[in-house]
Formats: C-alpha cells, sequence, structure tokens
C-alpha cells in the first residue's frame, strides 16, 4: 500500500517483496513436485492447513538447506517439511499440532513459547526449526510420563493453585525443569532470576514460585 | 460460619490442562482445510481510505478471499467498527485478507495499495478542548459513554479564558460533559484547616492480555462456530451473533479457556467476528492470529486522566469537601465511563460530607479503550491517595490514622445518590492489615537511610462495586447421582466458574466428587448469566447458583413428599438423599430422585419452567429437559444498596535516591471480599493484582509523538510489564472473611481493588522514600525519580499525555 | 501495516568460517549474517530488513568457546553465548565486569542463544528506527527522535549528529573498560581492532554502528591480561530489572595501589551511539586516592559537556551517580 499524500512519507511504505530468485527452473519443479509429493504421502503429521504453505514459489538456490527436517522432540523423531524462515514455535503449533506452546508475543519479550533445546530452555519463537536439527527438543507435552504421572513440577503447579489463567504456564513450567535439571535446591531468590524471562500478566508470580520451591523439595 | 465446600481449596477442573498443554485456547483449535487471515492495519493516526487496489493481492496464488469494511456490518458510531474505511488510531483494521498461509496472506496485505487522505489528529484531550484544537473525529471530539443510555458524541470546546485562567500545572475547568454534587462544597473548603488544590494525570495504558485475541470460525449446517478468547460465556452471545449478522439461535461458541483479559474482554468485540465473516465468504473455515502488536492496537486499554481535585481537612484530618474533576482520554470510539467512577470512588472511600464531580471524555487517535482492571476506580486511587499522605503530612497526622478516620464503616454512602453499600469491611481489613504488617513500628522507618537507600513505608486502600443481581442458574441432579452445574461463566483464570459452582454444591450437600461443572461451550446448555468484569461474579453467581441450588432442593423435598408422604418442609438433605427428619431412614437417594423427577415431568425435570428466566436459559432448560432433577431460577432475592469490594495496602519499600532503582521489601494487602469462599484463589487474587498494580504504578504507560501520531511502545517489551524481578519475592494476603448479608453464603468479588491497593501502596511509598514529594503522576518511572531526587524539573510539562 | 510474518528468504548453514565469508560476499546486500538471531528477526518479522539470502553462522564451532591465551588474556569466541561467558569460572575470576554484563542482558532465554559477537554488533533501539520510519539510519533523509517534540527519552547525551540513538548493548563498555580487540574475518581478509575503534558513531557512518563492512564477521573477542583480576565495577540501571536496556550502564577497570587509584578504564553504555570512554574521569582519578572525595569529583566530570535532549536529562544524574559509584563502591 503507499500513502501518496502523507505527511512526508513518515509512515513506513513497504518494499514488495523481492522474492527469491526464479532462475534454476528445472531444479526447482522437480523439487517442488518432491515437496508436494512427500507433503500428499502424509509425512506432515499436521492434518490442519499448513502455517506455512507449500503453494509459493520457494526456490533452493545451491547451498541452501533443505527443507526436510528430523527433528526430535519429547524423544520421538518426527520428519516435518519447514521452510528456511519457519520458527519453531510455528513449526511445533502448526505443523506437529503440539499446541502447548504458545505464542504470546512472537518477539522473544514474553516466554510464553519457552522450550527445552538440549534442556537449556529457549524461546522457540525466536529460533528457526532449521538451527535446531539433530538437537532434543522438550515440550510441555513431553514432560508427564507415558502413564500420565505428571512431572513434579506440573503437580507442584496444581497443588499450589501455580496458574491462573494458565496461558504463559507451560512456558513458566519449562524454564523450571531446565533450572531443577542444572539445580535441584535452587533458593526462592535463584527461581526467580531462573524465570525472570517468563512474563505472567495474571502477576501470579508468588505462586510460582511456591510451586517451584514445591517441585524442587519434592523431587 | 463453617461450611462443607465453601472456604475449602479444591482442584479446579481445568488446572490440568494448563499444566501439560492440553488446555485449547482460540489459536490452539485446528479443522481441516483452515485457511489463515491476517489484518491490514491503518498506519495513519486518521484518515479516510479513498481507494484501495487489491488487484495485485487477488491475483497472488494461495490468496482465498479479501473483507472490506462494505462487507461486515457497521456499527453505529461511537461503537468500534469491525472494519474501517476512516481508521482512528494507527492500527486500526481496515481490512482483513484470508489465504493459505500466513506469509501468503502477508505477502498479499504488502501488495495491497490504498490511498489515504490524511485527517487531523489529536493526541492530547486538552489540546483537543482548546478552541480551534485538532479532534480526533469529524462528527465531534467529546463522547458520553456513560451506560445510563446508548453513547453520543458531540463537539465541545472549552473558551481560552478557561485555560488561561489557571496557572501552569493546574487543570483549566471549562465547562464539563457531565456533573453531579451533593452537600456545601464551598462551606466545606471555608471551613477547612487545609485546602489542597491539586491536578494530576494518569497514563493510558495496555491489558496486554498474556493471550493476543485470536479467533478461529466455521459454517456447519446453518450454525456458526466461533472459537473465541473472551473472559465470559453467556454474555458474549447476543453482542457475537449481532456482529456475525445471525439470531443467538445459530452461534455455538466456545470460550473454554481464555489467557487473560483485565476487561479487555469482558464481552464481544468487533475484531473476533471477522473468521466468521470471512468463512462465510471463502466457505472454509478461517483462523485469525493476532499477534502481539495487534493486540496492543486492538485489545484495548485503559482511559487516561487529567484530573484536579480539591480536598478540605478539618485540624483532625477530617475531609470535609471534595471538588473532583476529570478530563478522560477516550480513545477514538466509545471508550469507558471511567471517568464518573473517579466520583464513585473519592465519595466511597472518603465519605465526603460534601462533594462534587465533573468529568468530560475526549477522544483521541490512539487505541480503543475498555474497562481495565478498576476503570476509573484504579486510576483514582492512584492519584488521590498520594494526596491523602500529602494531607496527612501537612497536619501532622498519621497517615493510616487519616484513612481511619474517614474510610467507610457500616454506614457507608457514596456516589451522586449517597446510596448505600450492602457491606463494608474496609475499616477491619485496614485494622488487620496494619497488624499483620506492623504499621505502628514500621512508620517509624519512613525515611530511614541506609547508603543511598531510604526508606518508605506507606497505606493504601482501594474500592470497587462488587456485584449483580437478576441473572439465571440452573443445576441438573442425574439418575446417576451426580450433581451437574450448568455455569454460564467465562474462565479468565479466577477459578471462579468452580469457586461459585461449589456455592449449588454446598446447598445441596453434595460431595465435590459427583460434581461436575458444565462451561466454556454454548452446546452444554448454559444459562443466561453477565460477564465475568467488574469484580462481580462471586456475589452475583453466588446468588444465582444459590437459586437454582435451593430450587432443584425444593424440588427433592417435593418429590419426597409425594412418594413417601407428609409435606416437603418434614424433609432434609444429607450423603446425598433426601429423607424424612422425624425417620432418616425414609428417604430416596438423590439419583433415585433424579430418576422419579424424570418419571413425574413437568417442573420437575424441566418441562416446565418459570416466566422470569431469560430466553438463552429457557432454551438451554429445554434441551436439558428429562434428564433428572433441573433446578433453574432467576435470582429475584432482595437487593438494596451497592455490593462493594474493599482493599488495604501495606507496603515498605528501599529507593536508592542515586539510580532512581527501588525494591519492594514487604507488601501486605487485606481483602473486604465477604465470605472467603476459594482461600488459595483469593491469595492469588490479591498478589496477582498487586503486581498489576506495581506495574501501574512505576513502568507502564502509553506514549504517542504528538508531531506525527507514531505510537512508542507497541508490543510487550515496550508496555513494560512487571516480571519476577520487579515484584517482592514474597507477598503477604489475608481476608476479613466477614459475610455480606445480601449474598447466600455472603460472598463478594475482589478482582479489581486488589489492584488500586497494589498501585497506591507503591506510589505513596515512593513519595514517602522522597521525603514527601508528589509527583501527581502515574506511572512514576525511574527518569522521574532520578530528576526528583536530585532537584531537577521533570522533563514533561505537569499536564502533558502520552509522554516519555 | 502489521507485518508479523517473516517474508521468505533461503537459509545456508555453513559449517566452516570460510564458507560463511564466501557466502556472504557472493549475495552481497541481500545477505544477512545471523547468529542468535534475537536482534535479527524484530527486524524480519515487521518486515523492516528483508534479506534473500541468510547465512546461519551458529553451526561454526570454531567460533564458539573460551580459551586462555599464552599471555594470560583470554579469547572469546564471537559465537560464544552470553549465559556462557556469565557462568565461566575464567571470566567471573578474572574479568567480573564482563561475567556481570552478559548476565544482565535481556533474559535467561535470549542469553542463552544470544551471543557476545550478536550483543556487541546489535543495531540501535531507537523506537522511531525499530518501528520502520525511513530516517537517516535506515538510509532516509531525517530524524524523528531529534524533533522538537520528539519522545527521546533512551537517546544521546553526546555524539548526536543527525542521530541520536544510543549503544545498546550492555557488553560493550566492558569490552572497552578492558581494552578488547576485535578480530574480524572478511572476504579481504583479517584485521584486529581495538573495543573503543570497534563502534562507531553517525558522524562515521550513520547507517552502521560498528566498523563491521558488509561481508565481514567478527570471530572472536580477545581480552589481555592488562585488567585481569583488577578492582571492578558494573552497573546497569533499567526500568525492569529484566529484559529492558539500559537507561545508563557503568563499566570500570581500576588497579587500587596503597589506597590511590594507579590506573583505570571506565566506559559508560547508553549515552552515546558508542560505548562512551570517560577518559576526563580516568584522568582526573588516576593517581587520586580511593575515596568519597575523589568518587564525587569523578562523577561531576563525567557529564561535562552533555547535550541533553527533550526528555533524558534524567540521565545527567544518573551517570554522575554511577560514576560516583564506580570509583566509591567498587
Amino acid at each position: 500500500m503507499t500513502d501518496k499524500d502523507s505527511k512526508d512519507g513518515i509512515y513506513p511504505e513497504p518494499q514488495f517483496d523481492r522474492g527469491p530468485i526464479a532462475d534454476i527452473a528445472s531444479a526447482r519443479a522437480s523439487r517442488r513436485q518432491f515437496i508436494k509429493g512427500v507433503i500428499a504421502s502424509g509425512v506432515v503429521a499436521s492434518s490442519a492447513g499448513l502455517m506455512y504453505g507449500c503453494s509459493r514459489e520457494e526456490v533452493a538456490a545451491s547451498g541452501g538447506v533443505e527443507r526436510m527436517l528430523r527433528l526430535t522432540i519429547n524423544g520421538e523423531t518426527r520428519t516435518v517439511d519447514v521452510l528456511p524462515n519457519e520458527t519453531l514455535a510455528m513449526t511445533l503449533r502448526y505443523k506437529l499440532n503440539l499446541t502447548g506452546t504458545k505464542l504470546g508475543c512472537d518477539r522473544g519479550e514474553c516466554g510464553a513459547c519457552t522450550v527445552l533445546i538440549d534442556d537449556v530452555s529457549t524461546y522457540s519463537c525466536s529460533t528457526l526449526t532449521h538451527m535446531v536439527r539433530g538437537r532434543s527438543i522438550t515440550t510441555i507435552e513431553g514432560l508427564e510420563s507415558a502413564d500420565g504421572t505428571l512431572h513434579p513440577v506440573q503437580q507442584a503447579m496444581i497443588d499450589e493453585l501455580g496458574p491462573q489463567c494458565g496461558f504463559c504456564t507451560p512456558g513458566q513450567i519449562l524454564s523450571a525443569v531446565a533450572l531443577l535439571k542444572s539445580n535441584p535446591s535452587p533458593t526462592r531468590d535463584e527461581v526467580r532470576h531462573a524465570l525472570s524471562g517468563n512474563l505472567c500478566r495474571c502477576g501470579a508470580y508468588d505462586h510460582y514460585l511456591n510451586s517451584v520451591m514445591r517441585a524442587a523439595e519434592m523431587a | 460460619m463453617a461450611y462443607k465446600l465453601i472456604g475449602s481449596n479444591f482442584v479446579p477442573p481445568d488446572i490440568r490442562g494448563k499444566v501439560t498443554g492440553s488446555a485449547k485456547y482460540a489459536e490452539d483449535f485446528r479443522v481441516d482445510n483452515m485457511a489463515y487471515c491476517r489484518l491490514l492495519l491503518s498506519p495513519i493516526p486518521h484518515a479516510r481510505v479513498r481507494s484501495i487496489d487489491t488487484s495485485r493481492a487477488e491475483a497472488m496464488p494461495g490468496v482465498l478471499g479479501i473483507l472490506t469494511a462494505e462487507d461486515v456490518p457497521a456499527q453505529p458510531a461511537p461503537a468500534d467498527p469491525i472494519l474501517t474505511n476512516e481508521p482512528m488510531f494507527i492500527g486500526q483494521p481496515i481490512l482483513a485478507v484470508a489465504a493459505v498461509d500466513e506469509t501468503t496472506a502477508h505477502d498479499a496485505i504488502d501488495a495491497i495499495e490504498i490511498d489515504y487522505e490524511p485527517l487531523p489528529f489529536c493526541v492530547d484531550p486538552l489540546e483537543s478542548l482548546f478552541p480551534g484544537g485538532d479532534d480526533a473525529r469529524t462528527d465531534g471530539n467529546v463522547v458520553d459513554n456513560r451506560l445510563t443510555g446508548p453513547p453520543s458524541i458531540r463537539q465541545m470546546k472549552w473558551g481560552a479564558a478557561d485555560f488561561a485562567a489557571v496557572n501552569e500545572g493546574q487543570l483549566p475547568t471549562g465547562e464539563p460533559a457531565a456533573e453531579w454534587s451533593y452537600g456545601d462544597i464551598d462551606a466545606g473548603f471555608e471551613n477547612a484547616a487545609l485546602v489542597l488544590d491539586e491536578s494530576f494525570v494518569t497514563a493510558g495504558m495496555s491489558h496486554h492480555s498474556m493471550e493476543p485475541r485470536s479467533a478461529m470460525a466455521y459454517w456447519q449446517n446453518g450454525k456458526c462456530f466461533v472459537f473465541g478468547s473472551t473472559q465470559s460465556q453467556s454474555f458474549v452471545i447476543p453482542d457475537l451473533a449481532n456482529y456475525i449478522g445471525i439470531t443467538p439461535q445459530e452461534l455455538v461458541y466456545v470460550a473454554e479457556t481464555c489467557g487473560g483479559g483485565f476487561g479487555s474482554k469482558g464481552s464481544a468485540y468487533p475484531v473476533m467476528s471477522i473468521p466468521a465473516h470471512m468463512s462465510k465468504k471463502i466457505g472454509q473455515p478461517v483462523m485469525m492470529r493476532i499477534s502481539r502488536a495487534e493486540e496492543y492496537y486492538l485489545g484495548f486499554a485503559r482511559t487516561g486522566f487529567q484530573g484536579r481535585i480539591r480536598l478540605g481537612f478539618a485540624a483532625d484530618g477530617r475531609i470535609t469537601a471534595a471538588d473532583v474533576y476529570i478530563v478522560q482520554e477516550n480513545g477514538a470510539t466509545v471508550g469507558f465511563p471511567d471517568w464518573p467512577s473517579a466520583g464513585e470512588t473519592v465519595s466511597i472511600l472518603y465519605q465526603p460530607p460534601a462533594m462534587r464531580w465533573r468529568g468530560i471524555a475526549v477522544q483521541t487517535n490512539t487505541p480503543p479503550r475498555s474497562a481495565q482492571r478498576g476503570p476509573g476506580h484504579n486510576q483514582t486511587v492512584s492519584a488521590v491517595e498520594p494526596l491523602i499522605d500529602k494531607a496527612a503530612r501537612a497536619l501532622g497526622i498519621d497517615r493510616y490514622e487519616m484513612r481511619r478516620i474517614n474510610a467507610p464503616g457500616r454506614e457507608a454512602r457514596f456516589g451522586e445518590n449517597q446510596a448505600p453499600v450492602t457491606s463494608c469491611y474496609l475499616q477491619e481489613a485496614m485494622a488487620k492489615g496494619a497488624a499483620a504488617f506492623d504499621w505502628e513500628n514500621k512508620r517509624a522507618l519512613s525515611g530511614q537511610r541506609n547508603g543511598s537507600k531510604v526508606t518508605g513505608v506507606a497505606v493504601s486502600q482501594a474500592f470497587h462495586p462488587a456485584g449483580f443481581a437478576g441473572f439465571d442458574g440452573i443445576v441438573r441432579l442425574t439418575p446417576q447421582g451426580q450433581l451437574h452445574v450448568h455455569t454460564g461463566i467465562g474462565n479468565l483464570g479466577t477459578y471462579s466458574h468452580t469457586g461459585t459452582s461449589r456455592i449449588a454444591a454446598e446447598v445441596l450437600n453434595c460431595d465435590w466428587e459427583n460434581c461436575v461443572v458444565e462451561r466454556g461451550d454454548t452446546r452444554k446448555n448454559l444459562p443466561w448469566n453477565i460477564g465475568q468484569f467488574g469484580s462481580n461474579t462471586s456475589f452475583t453467581m453466588a446468588r444465582t447458583n444459590y437459586v437454582a441450588a435451593m430450587d432443584a432442593l425444593s424440588k427433592l423435598k417435593e418429590i419426597a413428599s409425594i412418594d413417601l408422604g407428609g409435606e416437603p418442609d418434614d424433609y432434609d438433605i444429607g450423603e446425598h438423599r433426601v429423607f424424612a427428619k422425624a425417620d432418616p431412614a425414609r428417604g430416596l437417594t438423590y439419583a433415585e430422585a433424579a430418576q422419579r423427577a424424570i418419571e413425574l415431568g413437568g417442573k420437575f425435570d424441566g418441562h416446565e419452567l418459570p416466566d422470569d428466566i431469560n430466553p438463552m436459559t429457557r432454551e438451554s432448560a429445554t434441551a436439558l429437559a428429562g434428564t433428572g432433577i433441573i433446578g433453574v431460577a432467576r435470582d429475584n432475592l432482595p437487593i438494596t444498596g451497592q455490593p462493594a469490594a474493599f482493599v488495604a495496602g501495606f507496603i515498605q519499600i528501599e529507593l536508592d535516591i542515586e539510580t532512581g532503582k527501588f525494591d519492594i521489601i514487604d507488601y501486605l494487602a487485606v481483602a473486604d471480599c465477604g465470605t472467603v469462599i476459594h482461600p488459595q484463589g483469593l491469595a492469588t487474587q490479591i498478589k496477582g493484582g498487586g503486581v498489576m498494580g506495581f506495574g501501574m504504578a512505576t513502568l507502564e504507560r502509553h506514549i504517542y509523538d504528538p508531531q506525527n501520531g507514531l505510537p512508542g511502545t507497541v508490543g510487550l517489551y515496550q508496555a513494560k510489564p512487571a516480571s519476577y524481578l520487579d515484584v517482592p519475592e514474597t507477598m503477604r494476603t489475608d481476608a476479613v472473611d466477614e459475610p455480606d448479608p445480601q449474598s447466600p453464603l455472603g460472598t463478594k468479588g475482589i478482582g479489581e481493588p486488589v489492584m488500586g491497593a497494589g498501585s497506591a501502596a507503591l506510589i505513596c511509598a515512593i513519595s514517602d522514600a522522597l521525603g514527601g514529594h508528589y509527583f501527581n503522576r502515574v506511572p512514576i518511572t525511574t527518569d522521574q525519580i532520578v530528576n526528583a531526587a536530585a532537584g531537577r524539573d521533570q522533563s514533561h510539562g505537569p499536564l502533558q499525555v502520552n509522554t516519555a | 501495516m502489521s507485518k508479523d510474518m517473516m517474508a521468505g528468504f533461503e537459509l545456508f548453514q555453513p559449517d566452516t568460517l570460510q564458507g560463511a565469508v564466501d557466502l556472504l560476499a557472493r549475495y552481497g546486500d541481500e545477505a544477512w549474517a545471523l547468529a542468535g538471531g534475537n536482534d535479527s528477526f524484530d527486524w524480519f518479522k515487521d518486515r523492516v530488513k528483508r534479506p534473500s539470502y541468510v547465512v546461519d553462522l551458529t553451526g561454526l564451532t570454531e567460533l564458539n568457546g573460551i580459551r586462555e591465551m599464552a599471555d594470560g588474556g583470554v579469547e572469546i569466541g564471537a559465537l560464544t553465548t552470553l549465559t556462557e561467558i556469565e557462568n565461566n569460572s575464567l571470566i567471573q575470576g578474572r574479568y567480573s565486569i564482563l561475567a556481570d554484563a552478559a548476565g544482565r542482558v535481556a533474559s535467561p532465554q535470549i542469553r542463552n542463544t544470544g551471543t557476545i559477537g550478536g550483543n556487541l554488533a546489535q543495531d540501535a533501539r531507537c523506537w522511531y528506527y525499530r518501528y520502520g520510519v525511513d530516517c537517516y539510519r535506515a538510509g532516509g533523509d531525517t530524524c524523528y527522535a531529534d524533533t522538537p517534540e520528539g519522545q527521546n527519552r533512551e537517546h544521546c547525551l553526546w555524539g548526536a549528529n543527525r542521530c541520536v540513538a544510543v549503544s545498546p548493548s550492555d557488553t560493550a563498555p566492558a569490552m572497552v573498560a578492558l581494552d578488547a580487540r576485535m578480530h574480524i574475518v572478511g572476504p579481504d581478509g583479517e584485521r584486529e581492532v581495538a573495543a573503543e575503534d570497534f563502534f562507531i558513531g553517525p558522524d562515521i557512518d550513520i547507517e552502521r554502528m560498528t566498523v563491521l563492512e558488509p561481508g565481514e564477521v567478527l570471530t572472536a573477542i580477545r581480552i589481555p591480561a592488562d585488567w585481569a583480576g583488577s578492582t571492578f565495577y558494573f552497573e546497569k540501571v533499567a526500568d525492569r530489572n529484566t529484559w529492558d536496556f539500559a537507561l545508563v550502564s557503568i563499566a570500570a577497570a581500576m588497579v587500587v595501589e596503597g589506597g590511590n587509584i594507579s590506573r583505570i578504564r571506565m566506559a559508560a553504555g547508553a549515552v552515546e551511539c558508542v560505548p562512551r570512554r570517560l577518559s576526563v574521569v580516568e584522568q582526573v582519578v588516576t593517581g587520586q586516592p580511593k575515596n568519597e572525595a575523589t568518587a564525587n569529583l569523578a562523577g561531576q566530570s563525567s557529564v561535562r559537556g552533555a547535550t541533553p535532549l527533550n526528555f533524558n536529562h534524567f540521565k545527567i544524574p544518573l551517570l554522575q551517580n554511577l560514576v560516583t559509584r564506580a570509583i566509591r563502591d567498587a
């Protein structure tokens, strides 16, 4: 859109997408057919529409990443078609139907999307999925045991009424799990600092801290 | 009073989903063939759209549909439109694009060309009131949004003389849009030993609910299914149906879990209808993900105040008169009536014998306003409580004593008509808090130095109306012996859906393991209830669930008397049985009675219904007819007076005068919320409200560049809501726990004054630490504290709004 | 408006530094070097910056790690995360201001992926610039912040030159105080630049924050032994105690002998477009006793020549106080 008569163009004008160079026609065609075929065969888990469609003109310039990725999530290996510009949060939520990881801001400013990458707390909204292939990814869905026994942090959050609206809760839990793995007996102040990258708009910080301290005791 | 369930903690049925990630919020729903919809937002604070060229966008592969303002029902001004061709704030949606994926939708948005005619804009109400000043709208600049009638807009300008008549830093007081008064304020001021005349500013701030208001919709078999994010459930239906252009019966609405609202999702809001419109147009389900920036633009905000208050004090500290003027920054649309609530708040907390309130709500080209946790009430306590401290200092009176003298008691009156409240235990809350906080000794720490750190202590108070009446309840006893409570209230994170449902279980003496809360989905056959806002739920739903449960109870007894003889009053209940008082062995189990109800039909199993229930309740009860004992009733219990909630706050901080940074050493708040129904739930509400209050007090505000209307605080980072490290490590809470006489079991709401208590306490403590330096501004940010401690002027003008 | 989805790009994940440099050279101004992404993704998601080719450097393990050097100094690979630096015993033991500074960046999750190289080379955070306006720094011909009513609370006290943005990095002042040297590799070879010279203001190039030319990669930071184990002071004042960029920050390394300050380096963050080396303060206090009088004198001298804007004069007493504390409380 343009705003031709606005004050000296102070309002940002978008540039039309230059797009990737479309000059390797035959390679592109065969790659696109391959991808479409793979998707049609149901490799991608989600039955819902894709967040990042395959209908766009995407070219792989030579040396660029392969779109099919093997990801290790909650101990399972999943094969997913992932676009280069796709964030881990989007892959989890829209291609793997793991909607426990939430999008609060998509900017690394809230922590609702926190997952563990090799046991390290990370904002999945600020991670390209391609950057974590080969790493071990843990989401909220991966914490309870197969028989439904909750992780101590999850159970403690129930006992202490940790969450209010619950939207920030998965991220809080993952940050706490990461902390307790490296520091099983933290002080309350250490917990505060470890979770300081997780916002709670409901302000349930006190009950979250009670929960994590209780989980540390229980474990 | 010892209850079986009330006053005990419980495991809410939705908490497991929250800790495992299986609880679904609007953006978590997935259906086959779902398209993705994104919005094109105005880049200009005020403009007219001259033309829209979507040709390049429509030609893009994967673009499925475009909605413009012509495609959706227009809303009567000054209501928020769904889409608009005259955007009135940066970020107002002009059109929506649906595509196979979000990237394509965005690429399409980038390819749309819009020709805008820029119009005048305004980000400061006083500028708009000044003669010749720019107005935010073309149809007026002042809105009357009081809830007494439909909102109206008009043009009002003050005179240059009004502005010339005041000193710099004083709010000019031109012609108000509304006013009321009682008593003789002139005499009150004349007889005062001390008169304060203070002007102040409280900033607009965004709700920034953690969950942005995404929505998903599809059409199936003549019904529209919407998965949305609202604080409320039943209350949403009529307005949402209206936005979509269907009848309530054609709407299926699912809002089982809502990631926070704080007043911004109290009922339906226009943008949540866009997926329904788009889905109808393109014939596919549509998911509309709202980004955080969009949540800033569209997710509402608290109104701002430019205010002025005159307070007269007798030598002993008793207030003799109050004169309040509020100029409200209202955004560009209907906004919310915070401005009259300011008057109510002053009237109830300080019980002035004479008072005048005047106000005017002025439009600005900034995000739309809605209620935000204590709308008007919490701006008022944040601005006025420090002035009470100022008077106390001047008169040499202890600040707690100052409040105690003026605070409402049993005979509390409030507002224009000096109406009564149903109960008030603020004095008790204050006394309880003062004892637990050790005000007696802590106040002596005021001003104590520890290197560059100074201690500040303060006490605060807050108020909010806390209940409604006249809504419907449905409960159901099944042949399996279970109690199902059908509750039409939403799930904004307070667990009140379960807490208040337990009241029905209490009345029917049920074991909680045999109770089911039915909620969050219109297909659960829910009654008509009011929304979850205004701190009302604990009071309103106590009455509502009480009458429904009592109806079920009377039917139990009647069935027993039919089958076993005698009169209904000969029977009692216990252990899931209705039995003869004279011979407890003679009775029926609830399961048996429910089976009998089905056999008897009529009123017992919902085939005959009371005349006075709402049509929505009637439909729901009818759908449930024949499934057991149906207890259904409208709350017609008497109500005389306004239910009211109060909170007293106590705080101790250490402020570093070299850096402007402070630590909260101790915070304690005591609630008057009637009978406590859920101790853990209350504790987290008091603390959570405190946290939000600390943010309001010292961190959060809108910034707009007045030269171009550009927004400086889009996004969570710039909004700066308080984090773990900005609040004390531990907070303390307590409650008076005295029953409200007009609420069965005595409960009142509490969700809003908990924020005001925190905000006001912190602001007062900062002033206290600085030796009685009053900022007359909310928030007090780091730079302001640094300037004050260094003896420098502030950078902003005293009445400047939307400013750094 | 409202661009909240990155446009498409091609992604490369080289596993050698030379490979990365070659890719950046091949694609020129359509290329973007990506490390942790905490700066980059905002630009991409808002579609203000739209590279066609993104080169992911995080696979370059050779650029990761903290190594002791023969001369007793330390070399830090540019891709070392801020968390690693914060927790490293060598850095904590010998160069604690850098550990402190790294530990105050943003939030734990950001520190877990954020790299020291990214933190040092990060772009300005002026809210107008980040909003996407066509200001000088963005290649346009105006400044929005330095206007009669510009909302410039977070902007500079010195060095205004058509742009008034500040250096937002917490680690940058620490690097200047430690006399660090930046090791850079580019298509034309390698070079080393002193930390003080690494950061540039609008007077040199209004569109860049550092001397990194297009195609160049910051590979390592070498900290000499000169200040190892000194008396250090780091303090960052920000609105919130997490996430927020500094309103003002201070980093100081000082050697005290016999109660006197024999030598000192001090730099302030967020008061100028570069970390501001407080040379005047250094001169004033060298040879003086480490006491309150010296500290106050230091504070007063640190703010000479400060030119406040509409909303940032609070930074003057704030800087003064931080400088005072850096001498008094170290």
